[in-house]
């Protein structure tokens, strides 16, 4: 399969701050990819520097086999959605939508009148006076309706409430399978999309934690829960990503277990719960927890 | 939907257990993977994994221009794979538990005799 | 494995570099209001305040007037200077707008200088017409040269738009490098912009006077028509155009 988009030894430094700091991945056409991490872990940064908006300090970028910079070839096939894009202070909804069409080759004018029902959006009002859900749906439809072959949402639904984003979810999943793109998914509301994502990149402090598939990721990581004793022995040696504990019970959850390790956990007498992408990804960006003594 | 274990394999067993107790005959279609993707809100590639998984099996077959259906004694096929596993997913912790309890082995018997006759 | 439908292919390429400059052109004219309604509604402001003082004068005059007494005015300047703040306005709100949607740093700023070179031809063209009509009314009834005033009264129209159209460009493409600077460094950009500007005019005075050419200076504006004059700007409209670009080129689009 070929990659849409090849990033290697990327980074960006602002002075002092290393915003991006040697990260590599690639990106495979028609894959759903999120790029998830805390605030300030610089998602934003490496969409900017994916659609050239920003210049890499040091590094290799390749979207469609091009360096994106200045290339309006490979950008007419990008569509770069974010909340914090910046709108004249003038220009109403509509207006936006109008600039979409002229700059989308694979603009759907009807979709996007479709969505702008849906979504409820005052296309007559001022971007300025919108209110930051309005904001985020006009952004969510410039980017579904503009069939970008490679489209990047930056957190799109900041402001919409859980009913909007399930609906942004559900437009998203429709339109992608009718018209397959390659979508960048950047999110810190990990559990909602994590069943919409084929590819999982984190990031954290400008590096790259994990570059895996989501289906690879899922269920690599278990929480064993019982006597604080039957716990710690079980957990020696292994990788812990937390440690929690009240009386006498310990949970801890460790990644890599096999099967028969499992097996022996439940023979051992401990319980097994699932660990979900969210509190994997939350876990290995948090840094690992120590045990705190037993108190019985 | 099961967050410990991979989609496209729960997305399998849902349609393997349609399949066993009867909501999906033989040689009728299964649902497509945009409609599967959509209905579970999962990405299409996942259901299509899922898919790949039965097709490989024989459970289901690919009727070219149509769509995927159920594969001729694909119930048959399952239910004998599943009675193999009965043992190992239900019997044994059902056992470990009894045991746990202090139930004798006889103990056992009779409230499962107990319950199946119901 | 087969995807369900095709993936779409690369957009027809021809024309995306035009699109994307009609593009830009269409967001600074989807408000008309920032750069076409406002310039004129200060040049209208200015010269109504003109006309006011020139009537409240004649009517106080107790003798007949010097000629020429409402020629001498600049006040037409005013709406020159103010285009240097509507580049300065168009370019730092639509910037990271057209760039953080897609296009291209060049063909934002091709299609920009588009708009600017046209603004600078309706606006050269609607002074001299509105100088023309001053002619014709004698001054407005009273007199009075506003929209030519001192040695422009006696000029050609064509010659008047040459020289406004001239000024305007320099004006708009000038405005377009502080804009430049401006995106590209922020208020730092255009500290250094005047703290450079001002060295630069020092450095000019200085060098004029030390090798005695202020005899030079004067001659060459004297001897030449205001119309070759205002073409010597163009090339320091072009060179501007250029620092602008320049700058332009690795700014990053706020947002």
């Amino acid at each position: 399969m070929t990659a849409v988009i090849e990033v290697s030894g990327l980074t960006r430094h602002y002075g002092k701050v290393k915003a991006v700091q040697d990260v590599s991945f690639q990106v495979e056409e028609g894959s759903i990819c999120g790029l998830l991490g805390r605030n300030g872990a610089g998602k934003t940064t490496v969409m900017r520097l994916i659609t050239g908006q920003a210049f890499a300090s040091a590094g290799n970028i390749r979207v469609f086999g091009e360096n994106p910079v200045e290339n309006a070839e490979v950008l007419a096939r990008t569509c770069f959605v974010r909340e914090s894009q910046i709108y004249p202070d003038s220009f109403r909804g509509k207006h936006v939508l109008r600039a979409a069409a002229h700059l989308f080759p694979n603009w759907d004018a009807d979709y996007a009148a479709r969505l702008v029902d849906e979504f409820r959006v005052p296309l007559d009002r001022r971007m300025k006076k919108m209110s930051r859900g309005q904001r985020s749906a006009v952004g969510v439809i410039v980017g579904l309706a503009s069939r970008a072959e490679l489209t990047l949402l930056d957190e799109p639904y900041a402001g919409l409430d859980a009913v909007a984003r399930q609906l942004f979810y559900d437009h998203l999943l429709a339109d992608y399978s009718e018209n397959p793109r390659t979508i960048i998914l950047s999110t810190h509301l990990i559990d909602e999309a994590s069943k919409l994502l084929n590819h999982v990149l984190v990031v954290d402090g400008g590096e790259l934690l994990i570059d895996a598939e989501a289906e690879d990721l899922r269920g690599t990581a278990v929480t064993l829960v019982g006597g604080h004793s039957a716990v710690e022995q079980f957990a020696a040696g292994r990788e812990t990503l937390g440690w929690d504990s009240v009386g006498g019970i310990s949970s801890v959850t460790l990644t890599g277990l096999s099967d028969a390790d499992k097996a022996a956990a439940l023979a051992a007498g401990l319980e097994l719960a699932p660990v979900s992408l969210q509190q994997l990804i939350v876990s290995r960006t948090r840094g690992t927890i120590q045990p705190e003594e037993a108190t019985s | 939907m099961d967050d410990g274990r991979p989609i496209f394999l729960q997305i399998a067993e849902q349609l393997e257990s349609q399949i066993i107790d009867g909501s999906m005959r033989e040689e009728t279609q299964v649902p497509s993977i945009n409609d599967l993707a959509a209905f579970h809100r999962i990405n299409p590639a996942t259901a299509l994994k899922g898919i790949n998984l039965l097709v490989d099996a024989g459970i289901l077959y690919k009727r070219r221009g149509i769509g995927m259906f159920v594969a001729e004694g694909a119930r048959q096929r399952l239910v004998a794979a599943r009675t193999e596993a009965f043992q190992d997913q239900y019997v044994r912790p059902l056992v470990a538990q009894a045991n746990a309890l202090g139930i004798t082995p006889e103990q056992l018997s009779r409230m499962i005799g107990k319950e199946a006759g119901q | 494995m087969t995807a369900a439908a095709t993936l779409p292919g690369p957009a027809a390429a021809p024309h995306t570099s035009l699109h994307r400059m009609v593009t830009t052109m269409r967001v600074h004219a989807s408000n008309p209001w920032t750069i076409l309604a406002t310039p004129w509604l200060v040049l209208f402001a200015v010269f109504a305040l003109n006309y006011a003082i020139w009537q409240l004068v004649k009517m106080a005059a107790t003798g007949p007037l010097a000629p020429g007494a409402f020629t001498q005015n600049g006040g037409v300047s005013y709406v020159l200077v103010y285009m240097v703040v509507v580049a300065v306005q168009a370019m730092n709100q639509t910037f990271s707008f057209v760039v953080g949607l897609g296009a291209t740093r060049r063909d934002y700023f091709l299609g920009t200088s588009l708009v600017f070179g046209a603004l600078s031809l309706v606006f050269g063209a609607g002074i001299s017409l509105l100088a023309w009509v001053e002619r014709a009314t004698d001054g407005w009834g009273i007199g009075g040269a506003f929209f030519a005033p001192w040695g422009l009264r006696t000029l050609p129209i064509w010659q008047l738009v040459v020289i406004y159209t001239s000024l305007l460009l320099l004006m708009f493409f000038g405005g377009s490098a502080v804009a430049a600077l401006f995106v590209r460094w922020g208020a730092n950009g255009i500290i250094a912009f005047f703290i450079g500007l001002a060295l630069v005019i020092v450095a000019t005075l200085y060098g004029i006077t030390v090798t005695e050419s202020w005899q030079a200076v004067g001659d060459f504006f004297t001897r030449n028509s205001a119309v070759v004059l205002a073409a010597y700007t163009l090339p320091i409209s072009a060179a501007a155009g250029v620092l602008g670009w320049l700058l332009m080129r690795r700014a990053t689009p706020k947002g």
